[in-house]
């Protein structure tokens, strides 16, 4: 199909067209003000100025990203006579249109971009067009408001915490891309509003810590904020300058309505990854989980923290030999790997991951004792030891096996992980 | 490499070279072909001990960069998990096309095959055991000597299984025992008379390791590094051999050479198979099938379209843990790590089953850990101080106790269904009870739950397929091995065996393999 993209220089518009390359799926136009270099098809497309555009009649769909973030009335006004200059294409050449709104859009939102959002909307509908309401998008590269957000916590050594804390519910940035390119696929979709975005709601100040944690690899403190203070602010300061400071849109957060996504995600057919994997840099944490995992099983094996030969091997025998991805370990196992002992128990092997795990036990243990680190911990001594030492130690550690044992029997097995059946 | 050899021998391995010595001694034109399969992987340089303290690469031998010990961690014994001798038993099973149920299926596509990781196990049969055999006893003696003599055996010693082993004339003194194999030594000398009525004998090991230099081959220096490759070569490999061969100019070698089938068009015999490059045809006045049990039954099978089930032996086995509470605390010290001491234990009804006992060091630790019924971390803290004091032992009964049963259907898959007869499983708790009362006397408690019986075929002990009989019928071969059915083609390996007992049988098949190589150089001669 042929697809014409307006904002495709934008953060989500850029991940789109990176994605469309690789799944080769769909011709892309791009519509912009100015034509960039090596773009191989192009319409010229003004935000401000409406007059000048055009859509070829071979576009099959339109997706219109493009948003002025500035918050001039002004240019507010443009967007929406843009919008509808774009719909009146579309309906011209009888092509599918989609929308990217805003979580925040609605009739009486407090911002004029929620309003803008909102107005914008009601002349696709009327079109049957396609609206699309995304989330708190982050992940990819440090644009939009996640980029924003991510330069600010590289600079500021504390964080506010807003209290009470705002609601979001993020969206990864190709999952964006991804849902978007689902619905231009979709055969039977119908005109109406979908919402994309975890229909699970984390605190501000979580998805805050979440960014300082896998994005700027620092431990941050947060400072309790009261909400109104911003509120206030933005009240006495010109527009101008509390734009310029983000304050804006920061406003434009308490005021989230909660979007019940479930029943969008299903009708697109998108399944969006965990925050915990979309903020590593590479939108994936497959790797470092495996890393934890490793890191885990050998400590438990070793008494003491892995090589990082050690774990480098780990790594690379479940990605070669095994599925590649991280068992589901509660966390605080991975913290305390002592307490795999309550995992390490061959008499429960029913279930595929407890089977995988007691694998990769028996893996880590060959691979820990073929090191120099392994010697010192399997082999025992060079030297003769007094056997009453010995056998105290051997009685120490039978000791310490059935204290677990114990611990078995009073843990129900439910919160000790692992229950899931293979996925494929 | 003219048209039409003399002889052609398939296999480089124990059986092969020691058909070939008489043969190429006798001025005949011999070719050997093999699979070509050649170590990758350097023997560990230094001691164990040191190079599992200090060398940070010992995980390239121990577990591979492309893991192999995990690859095969279901594998039956340690030896097929070592990456050091991943080549020896690599693509053998696909090769051949075989389907084992219920059975471990072991053989070598490389230069002097399966002896690459063997256990150096070797004794001679006695009177009694050679009554089996179509062929009167000083036949064979002679070639025990030939073979014995040429690739070094240790352990010569006066104890009670001198005459079991009956090989110490032709012996080399034995290698130096650990502490707790002489302490545990020591015990049976003051023991004795109990324990003989329990039917158990013990003595030295009598191995193919050298306990004193033979030309290139150093003597052991109890590096301990058995398992994972001999740097002084003290263990012998057929692939010694090969050099003495090769400087014969009428010998003849084609490594890297599978066959695919032995065929006979009239009087005319060859060899069809490949290389990496091309499909290729050898002729010869005799064929000489060595290339392991497994594989020589397929070609015999095949060539002769026998599609029936012949019935393969070998020896029921059972592994065990011994500890001497009495050592506990005793320092891991470098040492031999292949059989050091030996037992016969004789149960009534003529049966008697043989078996050795072994230093736990060489063994990875995470063998045992495996079988721990407890978790890794306090399996680890319980054997790092236990298993200083303990030993692994084997045993073995004779083959005729196993009702493994193979066929090879007209596509020439090989399909092998194990299995043992029904008396084993008795005979097994009767040898753990008596060993548990020997070890006893001697010092050491043999564990709990650690006596395991192994899968049909986890002794590699193969035998018996094609047996040696006076008048032998279609799949049976006579007394010098030549096929009833495909005159000219003669099995000298183990497929051959006219019965498999107890004993360590490699050094059977190697005498029996010169004795018929003999034979074969006398009556070709005698033709020219």
């Amino acid at each position: 199909m042929k697809i014409l993209i307006t904002g495709a220089s934008g953060y989500v518009g850029s991940q789109l067209v990176k994605i469309n390359a690789i799944k080769k799926n769909h011709q892309i136009v791009l519509a912009s003000r100015h034509r960039h270099d090596g773009v191989q098809q192009w319409v010229h497309f003004d935000l401000n100025n409406v007059s000048s555009c055009t859509v070829p009649e071979s576009i099959e769909v339109i997706i219109h990203l493009a948003v002025d973030t500035s918050g001039n009335d002004e240019v507010r006004r443009h967007e929406v006579d843009a919008a509808k200059a774009l719909i009146d294409e579309a309906r011209k050449i009888g092509a599918k249109f989609l929308f990217a709104s805003s979580q925040t859009a609605r009739e009486d939102a407090p911002t004029n971009y929620g309003r803008t959002k909102w107005r914008i909307e009601q002349e696709v509908l009327a079109a049957n067009g396609l609206v699309v309401r995304l989330g708190q998008v982050y992940g990819g590269p440090e644009r939009g408001l996640f980029g924003t957000l991510t330069s600010f916590m590289q600079r500021l050594p504390v964080l506010p915490a807003f209290i009470p804390s705002p609601k979001v519910q993020p969206i990864h940035v190709d999952d964006c891309a991804e849902g978007l390119l689902k619905l231009v696929d979709h055969k039977s979709i119908k005109s109406g509003v979908y919402c994309l975005a975890s229909p699970e709601p984390i605190s501000f100040t979580q998805f805050l810590r979440s960014i300082a944690i896998s994005r700027v690899r620092r431990r941050k403190f947060f400072v309790p904020v009261p909400a109104f203070l911003v509120k206030f602010t933005t009240g006495i300061i010109s527009k101008k300058i509390s734009t310029r400071l983000g304050l804006n849109r920061l406003n434009s957060l308490f005021d989230l309505p909660l979007m019940n996504t479930v029943a969008d995600l299903e009708i697109v057919g998108l399944t969006l990854r965990p925050l915990s994997a979309g903020m590593h840099k590479s939108g994936n944490d497959r790797r470092c989980r495996l890393i934890q995992e490793g890191v885990a099983l050998l400590t438990y094996i070793l008494k003491e923290k892995p090589n990082s030969n050690l774990v480098r091997h780990y790594v690379r025998m479940a990605e070669k030999l095994r599925t590649g991805t991280a068992l589901d370990i509660p966390v605080w196992m991975i913290r305390w790997p002592i307490t795999l002992t309550l995992l390490d128990d061959r008499a429960n092997t029913s279930l595929w991951q407890r089977e995988e795990f007691a694998w990769r036990i028996d893996a880590a243990t060959v691979i820990a004792e073929a090191s120099r680190q392994g010697a010192a911990r399997f082999l025992g001594s060079t030297k003769t030891m007094c056997p009453l030492t010995a056998l105290f130690r051997m009685a120490v550690a039978v000791s310490s096996e059935i204290a677990w044992r114990l611990m078995r029997l009073v843990i129900p097995s439910s919160f000790l992980g692992l229950s899931k059946k293979k996925s494929l | 490499m003219a048209d039409c050899f003399d002889v052609i021998i398939v296999g480089s391995g124990p059986a092969g070279v020691s058909a070939a010595f008489p043969l190429v001694e006798a001025g005949l034109r011999v070719l050997m072909v093999d699979g070509g399969k050649k170590a990758t992987l350097k023997s560990p340089s230094r001691p164990y001990l040191s190079t599992r303290f200090e060398d940070e690469e010992q995980w390239k031998w121990m577990v591979g960069e492309s893991f192999h010990a995990l690859q095969k961690i279901n594998a039956v014994s340690p030896k097929l998990r070592a990456p050091t001798h991943a080549y020896v038993f690599d693509d053998f099973i696909a090769q051949n096309k075989i389907k084992a149920k219920n059975f471990v299926a072991v053989g070598s596509l490389a230069e002097g095959g399966l002896s690459n990781a063997w256990g150096c196990g070797v004794a001679r049969l006695s009177t009694d055991e050679l009554a089996d055999y179509p062929f009167p006893e000083s036949e064979i003696a002679k070639s025990y000597e030939t073979v014995t003599r040429r690739i070094g055996i240790s352990g010569a010693n006066d104890d009670d299984l001198s005459d079991y082993f009956g090989l110490d004339v032709w012996s080399q003194p034995p290698i130096s025992m650990d502490v707790l194999h002489q302490r545990m030594f020591d015990q049976y000398a003051s023991h004795k008379q109990e324990l003989t009525s329990l039917g158990f004998r013990m003595g030295r090991s009598r191995v193919a390791a050298l306990s004193r230099d033979i030309d290139e081959r150093k003597a052991c220096d109890n590096s301990g590094n058995c398992l994972w490759g001999c740097r002084n070569k003290a263990l012998y490999s057929a692939i010694d051999d090969l050099p003495s061969l090769m400087k014969h100019k009428n010998f003849f070698h084609k490594s890297g050479f599978i066959v695919d089938r032995v065929v006979k068009n009239n009087e005319d015999l060859a060899i069809e198979g490949h290389d990496a490059h091309e499909y290729m045809t050898f002729r010869a006045r005799k064929i000489l099938l060595a290339a392991g049990t497994l594989a020589t039954t397929g070609l015999a099978l095949r060539a002769l379209k026998y599609e029936s089930s012949v019935r393969l032996q070998s020896c029921p086995t059972a592994a065990f843990l011994l500890w001497q509470p009495r050592m506990l605390g005793a320092a891991r010290v470098d040492s031999f790590s292949l059989g050091q001491l030996s037992f016969s234990l004789k149960f009534p009804g003529d049966i008697t089953a043989f078996g050795s006992t072994f230093s736990t060091l060489g063994i990875p630790m995470s063998e045992f850990i495996r079988h721990m019924p407890m978790s890794k971390r306090y399996s680890a803290d319980l054997l790092r101080h236990l298993l200083s004091s303990c030993l692994v032992g084997n045993l073995f009964f004779p083959g005729n106790l196993s009702t493994t049963e193979i066929t090879v259907n007209a596509d020439g898959e090989m399909n092998i269904i194990g299995g043992y007869s029904s008396s084993v499983s008795g005979l097994m708790s009767d040898a753990a009870c008596r060993l548990r009362k020997s070890y006893w006397k001697l010092g050491a408690l043999l564990m709990p739950m650690s006596f395991t019986q192994g899968l049909p075929g986890g002794d590699i002990h193969y035998s018996s397929t094609l047996p040696m009989q006076h008048d032998p019928m279609l799949g049976q071969t006579d007394g010098n091995g030549e096929l009833a059915g495909l005159a000219g083609v003669h099995v000298v390996d183990g497929a051959c065996l006219s019965a498999l007992s107890e004993k360590s049988h490699t050094l059977t098949i190697m005498a029996n393999a010169d004795r018929i190589g003999k034979i074969l150089a006398k009556k070709i001669k005698g033709i020219n």
